[in-house]
């Protein structure tokens, strides 16, 4: 009897199939991913929420504009109110914007950690300066403000220098801890002030950068300024406010056009004065 | 800086000179025309709009603040269920702006949308329309169309967060490695197999840190999604506001500060993880 190989029981090797993560790491990626899923899950249920209204919500959403919102009252927004309260928006984001860059620059050099004063004071202070004025939504902070000063345009401009104070901040400290030492130890060395090590180690390098984020703060400025007044802070979103609750749809369209349209051209002239301040460095 | 751009010439220093007269000048004139802008806007929008005699001096301020110091802590256990509102409203509106900011992304991707002279621009103008409408336009634009609740909110802030997501998934998609692509193409795979293996393994992490970051923002978000009508935080903020109650209006403001730390913390590690 012989034996042929037919008749010897082939072993399959056992199958190894190659994975990014091994043992630990994949029960814990796994672990993550359930959890996330899980609390998803739990949102949707304690929440109420009608998963085939969301789908609908668009088309209904379409139906609502084209019915309701659809001629837009273009003489209302060509109104000379309506055009001074546009210039008014203007001005406060333009303010607002200044303002926040202003007051941000010091806030943001405490901020930094690298060449802030001192690490145990300045920096837990300037850090949570520019936290909790950015946590807080600017129309929040508008409402505060016109609780305190009353309706107008100063209850606006402060809430948008906050806003500013806590966007140009968390940039201005992002770019601050970002920069080259070396002249900073320099200055040190040679007995210079913090102050004159600010003026002349620190900023000959983030100039250029903070001008560029001066800009975009003034765009995102001007965007929270349009509904500002919706709150009482004053400008164009008093006017969105009147028109909402008055149910005039076709006049709410045209402001949310002149709005759409405001924040495009911003967005194209921030973007085009920042290319070119870019340019010169 | 000015060294660089100086003007060559023969008459050398003297024109060298000159061209830093002209620049000083041309600065001047910038900072008089902004300082004089600025004044105008000041005095047009504070001095001229501002209701001086209603604030009634320093001591009538001072006197509204103080109100705001004697914190109304009766209200905190109140305070819970709105704020996991709060919290669950950010999140699924993050996904869902996730969810519609793929075809967008696509859309105004250079390299891959479908058709350069309708869907490039078309992704382009949704990017910029999500982020020029504020999310409390948003807001009201859906309780129009689906009522109050939680529902108009998720939607709002998942508008919202379109035009941010899709924007960076986008310049993500354009300036991938062709090189793997390529490869794949060239062993026979097919188109989902490159998309799969080739183009999302490229963009995975920067997408993955935009959503951590914008899920971040969208707390903020949501926490004043209720003063249009649309739950959570804002709508406790609201009437504690309506009630003058302004002890609690502070501890609703608190309880938005926790609730933000808690998602930095969230956020810090969680970016921390994937990068």
């Amino acid at each position: 009897m012989s034996i042929t190989a037919t008749d010897i029981p082939t072993i399959p090797a056992p199958k190894r199939e190659w994975s990014r993560y091994r043992h630990p790491q994949s029960t814990i990626r796994f672990a993550v991913i359930l959890a996330i899923l899980a609390f998803l899950g739990w949102s949707v249920a304690f929440l109420n929420i009608d998963l085939s209204r969301i789908l609908g919500a668009f088309p209904r959403l379409a139906e609502i504009l084209a019915t309701r919102y659809f001629p837009p009252d273009l003489d209302y927004v060509t109104d000379a109110d309506f055009v001074r309260s546009v210039i008014r928006t203007l001005e406060m984001s333009l303010l607002g914007g200044f303002f926040g860059v202003l007051f941000s620059i010091p806030l943001a050099w405490l901020a930094a950690r690298n060449i802030t004063v001192s690490r145990r004071i300045a920096y837990p202070l300037g850090r949570f300066a520019i936290m909790g004025s950015r946590s807080i939504h600017e129309t929040i902070w508008t409402i505060l403000f016109v609780t305190v000063l009353g309706f107008g345009m100063l209850a606006g401009t402060l809430a948008l220098t906050v806003f500013c104070i806590g966007f140009a901040g968390k940039l201005f400290s992002d770019e601050l801890e970002a920069i080259d030492m070396g002249p900073v130890e320099a200055m040190r060395s040679v007995g210079a002030s913090p102050l004159q090590v600010f003026q002349y180690a620190v900023l000959p390098q983030v100039r250029v950068a903070f001008t560029g984020i001066a800009i975009y703060t003034w765009d995102v400025a001007f965007r929270a300024a349009t509904v500002v007044g919706f709150f009482g802070g004053g400008g164009m979103g008093w006017y969105l406010k009147r028109t909402t609750q008055q149910l005039e749809s076709t006049r709410v369209a045209a402001i949310l056009l002149v709005i759409v349209g405001l924040v495009l051209l911003a967005e194209i002239g921030s973007g085009w004065l920042r290319r070119k301040i870019g340019n010169m460095r | 800086m000015s060294t660089i751009d100086a003007p060559v010439s023969e008459h050398g220093f003297d024109a060298y000179l000159a061209h830093k007269r002209n620049r000083r000048i041309n600065n001047w004139l910038l900072v008089a025309g902004g300082v004089a802008l600025l004044g105008w806007c000041f005095w047009d929008t504070i001095m001229f709009d501002t209701d001086w005699q209603r604030m009634g001096g320093a001591l009538g301020i001072v006197g509204t603040i103080e109100r705001f110091f004697f914190v109304d802590w009766s209200l905190l256990p109140k305070l819970v269920v709105p704020a996991l509102e709060t919290l669950m409203m950010a999140t699924l509106g993050t996904l869902l702006g996730c969810i519609l900011s793929l075809p967008v992304a696509w859309f105004g991707a250079a390299n891959v949308t479908p058709s350069k002279y309708f869907f490039y621009p078309l992704g382009r103008f949704l990017m910029v329309l999500s982020r020029s409408i504020h999310e409390i336009i948003w807001a009201l634009l859906f309780v129009g169309a689906v009522g109050l609740g939680a529902l108009p909110g998720i939607l709002a802030v998942a508008m919202r967060s379109i035009g941010f997501i899709s924007k960076i998934t986008a310049e993500a998609i354009e300036n991938i490695d062709p090189k793997p692509v390529e490869a794949i193409r060239a062993v026979g795979g097919n188109q989902f197999q490159v998309m799969y293996y080739g183009i999302v393994p490229q963009i995975l992490p920067v997408i993955i840190g935009t959503i951590i970051f914008e899920w971040d923002i969208n707390i903020r978000r949501s926490a004043i999604m209720g003063l249009v009508g649309a739950g959570g935080l804002g709508l406790v903020f609201f009437r504690q506001m309506a009630m003058f109650n302004y002890g609690g209006v502070t501890l609703v403001v608190l309880a938005v500060l926790v609730l933000i730390a808690i998602g930095e913390v969230i956020s810090h590690y969680a970016r921390k993880a994937v990068i």
